[in-house]
């Protein structure tokens, strides 16, 4: 007996999804693959996924340990980027003030190109690891910022007026209302926030490093070794891709903890 | 009139906008009783959520002066819990714990208040959803957890901001029948603002009927009806002419309201 709409269904669907994606990217690699052999290109110029991938075993334990390298980097600015956009968050919830004073600024801040920033952080902090935290926390804050004010700000009002009746300071409202409230929109400034940090990280390794994946990339590309570039680029795209990962499931923690 | 456990005394509130002010409420008078049922009738907008909300110190009052259990309102107080026209259930706690919230937030032990938690949860007929959460109830039920958590911290006055109007006819008939059970055993000094005017009456020792621009009390009426209430006192010739009675006084409200408007 099979069910003509029931988990049959819903299972088929979600085999889908995750399929669908994997074979148009297998078809990508394949298109590429063969437009590469058939043409000749030279591998400088662009080599074949396979090219790639052997290119990628043979220099898996160096890329382990730069990517090891510009991980930890990125998960300390991503803290940091994360305690001050909170910071900053709360604060504007606390005082109208501080509000109007920081967010408009904040704003104008966004319309610049910030990693045109990253060589005055080179000047400030010098070539070492604060200027590239300082560029992945600079990159990344701004959408943490502005995801938990606007969840702060969406807390139920009754549920503040019923703080409010009992007499419950405004940090007691804050910690057992307000935050509880904002944790889901905190979540979509983080994952942006994950995926900057990655870019801010990097363009502080092109400038500041001697290691990293972004050091390994940029010079591999000034030798003209075309296949290590895209190796990098794989190790960086599956080491962003771990984070998210690592965010979405804290996000999803989080929802079932909020909704039970 | 002086005195009474309640007592709201020349009671006025004046809204100031950048651009007008709106007088809410006029010369408010009325007082009552430890333990009495006061229900204050009116249609909305007349004001009469504000002037509850300022019984509660979570509206400032313009003139006049509110004393509640003989102390003046200045603020927010733990000796009165307040229940609004929605339930406000965290949806991230359990029933249980949206019962404790109050005990948290006053700091108080929590074990202390567990048994009467628990107790009170049971009197609603919730006993056995302790550990749900409020997505997983009915209106009616999330109304009956905030029942609950307006008691918990055992105050003296109950503030109730048209706590059913949400609720659909039949379920509001329930929650009037187990509110009145409740406070049958807890017998708090009560104040419950409705727009209904069969629920006022069966609710309540006193009905004070109030009507717009500004708000004011222009009937306060005493409810002749025994206690324990049955909910068959409904079919009454005498609930019925009560409820006339009261409905005459809207209609007269009404129509002087519109007079100065047919003129313009």
């Amino acid at each position: 007996m099979s069910s003509p709409d029931g988990n049959d269904g819903a299972s088929k669907e979600l085999a889908m999804a995750a399929l669908l994606p994997l074979v148009s990217a297998a078809l990508v690699l394949g298109l590429w693959q063969f437009a590469v052999t058939a043409a000749q290109v030279p591998e400088v110029v662009l080599p074949a996924p396979s090219a790639i991938a052997r290119q990628f075993v043979s220099s898996l334990p160096e890329l382990l340990r730069q990517a090891r390298f510009t991980g930890v980097e990125a998960v300390e600015a991503f803290v940091i980027a994360a305690m001050l956009g909170m910071t900053l968050a709360a604060a504007a919830s606390f005082s109208a003030v501080a509000r109007d004073a920081l967010f408009p600024n904040l704003v104008v801040f966004q319309l610049i190109p910030k990693i045109a920033f990253a060589p005055l952080f080179v000047i400030w902090l010098g070539v070492d690891a604060p200027a590239r935290l300082a560029v992945g926390v600079f990159l990344s804050f701004f959408p943490i910022a502005l995801s938990t004010t606007s969840g702060l700000a969406s807390t139920d009002s009754n549920a503040v007026r019923l703080c409010q009746s009992l007499g419950a300071s405004s940090w007691q409202t804050f910690v057992r209302v307000r935050i509880p409230f904002a944790l889901p929109h905190m979540f979509t400034g983080l994952k942006i926030a994950s995926t900057l940090v990655f870019i801010g990280i990097v363009v502080g390794e092109f400038i500041s490093s001697n290691a990293g994946l972004g050091h390994f990339v940029l010079s591999a590309g000034a030798r003209s070794e075309t296949p290590k570039v895209f190796a990098g680029l794989v190790a960086l795209a599956l080491l962003g891709l771990g984070f998210y990962g690592l965010i979405v499931l804290a996000e999803h923690i989080t929802r079932r903890w909020w909704r039970g | 009139m002086r005195g009474g456990y309640v007592s709201v005394a020349n009671v006025a509130k004046v809204f100031k906008t950048r651009h007008d002010t709106v007088e809410a409420l006029r010369d408010v008078n009325f007082t009552a009783e430890q333990g009495e049922f006061i229900a204050i009738l009116g249609p909305s907008g007349c004001g009469k959520s504000t002037l509850l909300m300022m019984c509660g110190g979570l509206e400032s009052v313009t003139s006049g002066s509110i004393r509640m259990a003989g102390l003046p309102m200045v603020g927010a107080r733990s000796s009165i819990g307040v229940m609004f026209q929605d339930p406000t259930l965290l949806p991230w706690m359990t029933v249980l714990d949206n019962v404790l919230f109050p005990i948290r937030i006053l700091r108080r032990p929590i074990d202390d208040y567990l048994g009467r938690a628990q107790q009170l949860i049971d009197m609603v007929g919730l006993g056995g959803f302790e550990q749900k959460r409020p997505h997983h109830l009915s209106g009616g039920m999330r109304q009956r957890v905030a029942i609950c958590r307006a008691l918990v911290h055992d105050p003296d006055i109950l503030l109730m901001d048209e706590p059913f109007s949400a609720l659909d006819a039949m379920t509001r008939d329930e929650m009037n029948v187990a509110l009145l059970d409740i406070w049958q055993r807890h017998r708090k000094t009560a104040l419950f603002v409705t727009h209904s005017i069969r629920e006022a009456v069966f609710l309540a020792d006193r009905v004070l009927v109030m009507t717009r621009r500004p708000g004011t009390i222009v009937e306060d009426l005493r409810i002749p009806f025994t206690r324990p209430r049955d909910f068959a006192i409904g079919e009454t010739a005498e609930f019925n002419e009560i409820c006339a009675h009261l409905r005459s006084l809207f209609v007269a409200g009404n129509r002087a309201e519109s007079a100065p408007e047919q003129r313009a």
